[in-house]
């Protein structure tokens, strides 16, 4: 992920703009420099659901629909004018984290992992991000 | 008072079995248990899944966490991985070990101690039930696996220390461990 440095003290200012939205009961964040846009309904026929794309299974009662539709680069296809639509539910919000709050998925849990994209987690006030890398989700 | 050593009040006892004071002496002392201080020692951390006794090289363990250290659940990732925990800055994977080894996992919450291993060139939190001690015990103690143990247990299992007769406890080796699991095992 790329850093924003401000002028002074490198180490305690370098951050990074995320989109932070919830899946399930987690928190999880995409580099906001990937997100191309915003909609309240899907523009396109390439779509998946964020919940489905992290197996963040939750109770049925707990499961809701997408409300927002972030759109993304379809790396899959190399052409960079292919977009397609991550679904979720809730709030989304743009933050800047501090780099120190942020820290790539322990070596057993990279090799484990489901989702190539899961690629670290943050602490956000006490709170766990899930970090993806939006380079690897796909429809 | 008379030097002599009176018998009079044991006439009527049944007669005792005698010992020289050597052999009484020998009887009572610790030879058995003596520790041979030139003989090389390995320490051990020694703890139980789900009942069983397994131990950890103590070199491997670099710390003993407490059980309501918080640990983040993270989904996407297999049933024997636990989360991660933030420990003084850093990021820690925790993991069971209780599908790897063939054991049954515990029902309900973890509430067990973590014991962050090194292995494989790479360091996690491994979840305990009960840490039962950290000792150190003489080479000579450890005996490897027998060809009776089981199969599933046998690839992680360096040595065996038979503590009495009725107790046996499998050293673990934690690079084949750590291997296994990264590799999808468990």
């Amino acid at each position: 992920m790329p850093l924003h440095h401000h002028d002074s003290d490198q180490q305690t200012t370098a951050h990074v703009a995320l989109v932070i939205f919830q899946v399930a009961q987690y928190w999880v964040a995409l580099e906001a420099r990937y997100v191309l846009a915003m909609t309240d309904q899907p523009q396109g026929l390439l779509k998946a659901n964020a919940q489905t794309l992290l197996h963040a299974d939750a109770p049925p009662h707990e499961q809701l629909p997408p409300d927002r539709w972030l759109t993304l680069n379809n790396r899959q296809r190399n052409d960079l004018t292919s977009t397609w639509q991550l679904g979720v539910n809730g709030d989304i919000t743009l933050r800047q984290l501090p780099v120190t709050t942020m820290h790539p998925l322990p070596p057993l849990l990279q090799a484990r992992r489901f989702t190539p994209a899961l690629c670290g987690v943050a602490f956000d006030q006490h709170q766990l991000v899930l970090l993806l890398d939006a380079r690897k989700l796909s429809p | 008072m008379s030097a002599e050593y009176s018998r009079d009040n044991q006439a009527n006892d049944p007669p005792l079995a005698t010992q020289t004071l050597e052999e009484a002496l020998t009887t009572h002392s610790d030879t058995e248990t003596e520790v041979d201080v030139d003989e090389p020692t390995q320490q051990l951390v020694l703890f139980r899944l789900n009942g069983q006794r397994f131990a950890l090289p103590g070199r491997a363990v670099s710390e003993i966490l407490p059980s309501d250290q918080p640990i983040y659940y993270v989904p996407g990732l297999p049933a024997s991985t636990e989360g991660v925990l933030h420990l003084r800055g850093k990021i820690e994977s925790v993991i069971s070990l209780h599908q790897l080894l063939g054991l049954a996992s515990p029902e309900g919450t973890a509430n067990g101690m973590i014991l962050l291993v090194n292995g494989a060139g790479l360091r996690s939190g491994v979840r305990i039930e009960q840490l039962d001690d950290v000792c150190n015990v003489t080479q000579s103690m450890l005996q490897p696996p027998p060809e009776t143990l089981s199969s599933t247990l046998r690839p992680y299992v360096s040595a065996l220390w038979q503590i009495d007769e009725g107790q046996a406890l499998a050293l673990l080796d934690p690079e084949t461990l750590f291997g296994a699991y990264q590799q999808g095992l468990g």
